[in-house]
């Protein structure tokens, strides 16, 4: 099939971008976007242009690496979906794809389609951890967790950090990132000692390189680990605990 | 512990969180006074007496406890502090959320998040509302007011005549049966997001909350609208 791409070229952070138009001939419409991507890349490099930077690493919607905003939704037009699961099958014939970095002023342009989001890994120095000293393993039923809260814990905790919650957000906020990665620790009961300080830490680093939540739910319409709502209500549940509490636990 | 350090040295004097919260709870303070406003403006169709009854009686209730008017200004005051508040948190959270999405805003976002996105634009509306409100239909001030307003009296109201005045001309009429749509849109998704922010995880609670966030606005937007409509088309006079 054949495609034009629109793509957002911009040299370094401090550069202005611009967009520019690439025709792509012969991609099957079973290609992945960014295999896409890697198809137009060669050609540049053949002709002896510059190729388009953009993230990815285990293309199979595990690891959070890639993201791009195609046609201003973050990812692509599947929902919940990672843009390396987004196949061209979704474009028509001839038609023109927009594709841009994900948007927002916590998100610095690196390089054209590749952007910064060290931001999320300072939210979990937050609070994102647990301050343990693990040793051996303890016996399996030392610690009893009934199975729908292990289960609630690790839905919350498929979430891989890629960053389009923010990019979906019209706030730039990363409640939802963070909601997940709080939620997930506070359910299992290994964290608790550190569960009131870790959502005012989180909460904290936050707000100070992101935009406080609407409750619009841009986000989980882009999710691709499909995280709910439920993780935003929880952060600010333990928010509000963490105040009236007053202890770090 | 130098990111924390950092964290708060930065820190603004109202937090997100503070300004969520404030807002969640003023919000709920309104959202349960046009619940009640809207069941005292239905006794409009039992009858002008018994509406001018019940006008008459929200001055002197709770005599001689509270002095004449008493219930009236407690319950504009804590209105006026709880909009204050409200209004200054969603102008600063607005501030931040343009700041922190930056220069590219968020494009094609779905029909499902109308309400929420709309929601800066229904409250600046549902603003002049209020003041329109208040000057047509409280101090009676021209031209917002009808030119047959009267004043309560000690010993009377005239809120009825007052009301079916104010209606009667197309234009307010239309205006306020407008705003009631707006208040609709801002009430369905302020119940849900106060829902959330004061931490509602409960899967039950949740739906439980959904579904009573749409109701509420739906019977406060119907029952309202209904009586400039009926003004309108002239069966109440």
């Amino acid at each position: 099939m054949k495609l034009t791409l629109k793509i957002w070229r911009q040299d370094s952070a401090q550069a202005a971008g611009r967009f520019e138009s690439y025709s792509l001939d012969g991609a099957g419409e079973e290609f992945t976007l960014l295999e896409a991507l890697d198809k137009l890349n060669d050609t540049l490099v053949e002709t002896g242009q510059v190729p388009v930077s953009f993230d990815s690493d285990c293309r199979e919607g595990i690891c959070g690496s890639c993201g791009v905003t195609v046609d201003g939704v973050p990812h692509g037009p599947i929902a919940n979906t990672p843009s390396c699961r987004q196949h061209l099958r979704s474009f028509t014939d001839g038609s023109t794809v927009t594709l841009e970095p994900f948007r927002s002023g916590a998100f610095p342009v690196v390089r054209d389609l590749a952007v910064d989001r060290s931001g999320l890994d300072r939210i979990i120095e937050g609070g994102g951890y647990v301050s343990i000293d693990a040793g051996t393993a303890t016996d399996a039923d030392a610690h009893q967790v009934s199975h729908e809260t292990a289960e609630a814990a690790l839905d919350f905790a498929a979430c891989i950090g890629c960053g389009a919650c923010v990019a979906a957000c019209p706030n730039g906020s990363a409640s939802l990132f963070t909601g997940a990665k709080l939620m997930h620790l506070t359910l299992l009961p290994t964290t608790r000692q550190e569960r009131g300080q870790r959502a005012v830490g989180m909460t904290e680093a936050m707000d100070e390189e992101f935009g406080p939540c609407s409750v619009i739910g841009e986000c989980v319409e882009v999710c691709p680990a499909g995280i709910p709502l439920t993780a935003i209500a929880g952060l600010n549940r333990e928010k509000l605990r963490s105040v009236l509490r007053g202890k770090a636990s | 512990m130098s990111s924390r350090a950092r964290t708060t040295a930065r820190r603004p004097l109202l937090s997100n969180f503070v300004c969520k919260t404030v807002m969640a709870l003023t919000g709920l303070i309104f959202s349960a006074f046009v619940l009640v406003h809207m069941v005292g403006n239905l006794k409009v169709y039992l009858g002008g007496e018994h509406f001018n009854d019940y006008a008459h009686w929200l001055r002197e209730a709770f005599e001689p406890v509270l002095p004449y008017e008493g219930l009236l200004w407690v319950l504009r005051l804590a209105l006026l502090a709880s909009l204050a508040g409200h209004v200054a948190c969603a102008a600063l959270l607005w501030r931040r959320a343009r700041v922190a999405r930056g220069p590219v805003r968020r494009r094609h976002a779905g029909w499902r998040s109308f309400t929420a996105r709309t929601m800066p634009v229904t409250g600046l509306v549902l603003l002049f509302f209020v003041i329109f409100h208040v000057l047509d239909l409280t101090t009676g001030t021209a031209p917002a007011a009808s030119g047959g307003f009267e004043a309560a009296t000690v010993n009377t109201s005239h809120a009825y005549e007052n009301l079916v005045a104010s209606f009667q001309r197309p234009l307010a009429g239309l205006f306020y049966a407008l705003a009631m749509i707006v208040l609709g849109l801002h009430v369905a998704h302020g119940l849900w997001a106060a829902a959330n922010d004061l931490g509602a995880t409960g899967r039950r609670f949740r739906q439980v909350a959904v579904v009573v966030s749409g109701v509420v606005a739906l019977v406060i937007m119907l029952g309202n609208i209904s009586i400039p409509i009926f003004v309108l088309i002239g069966v109440l006079k």
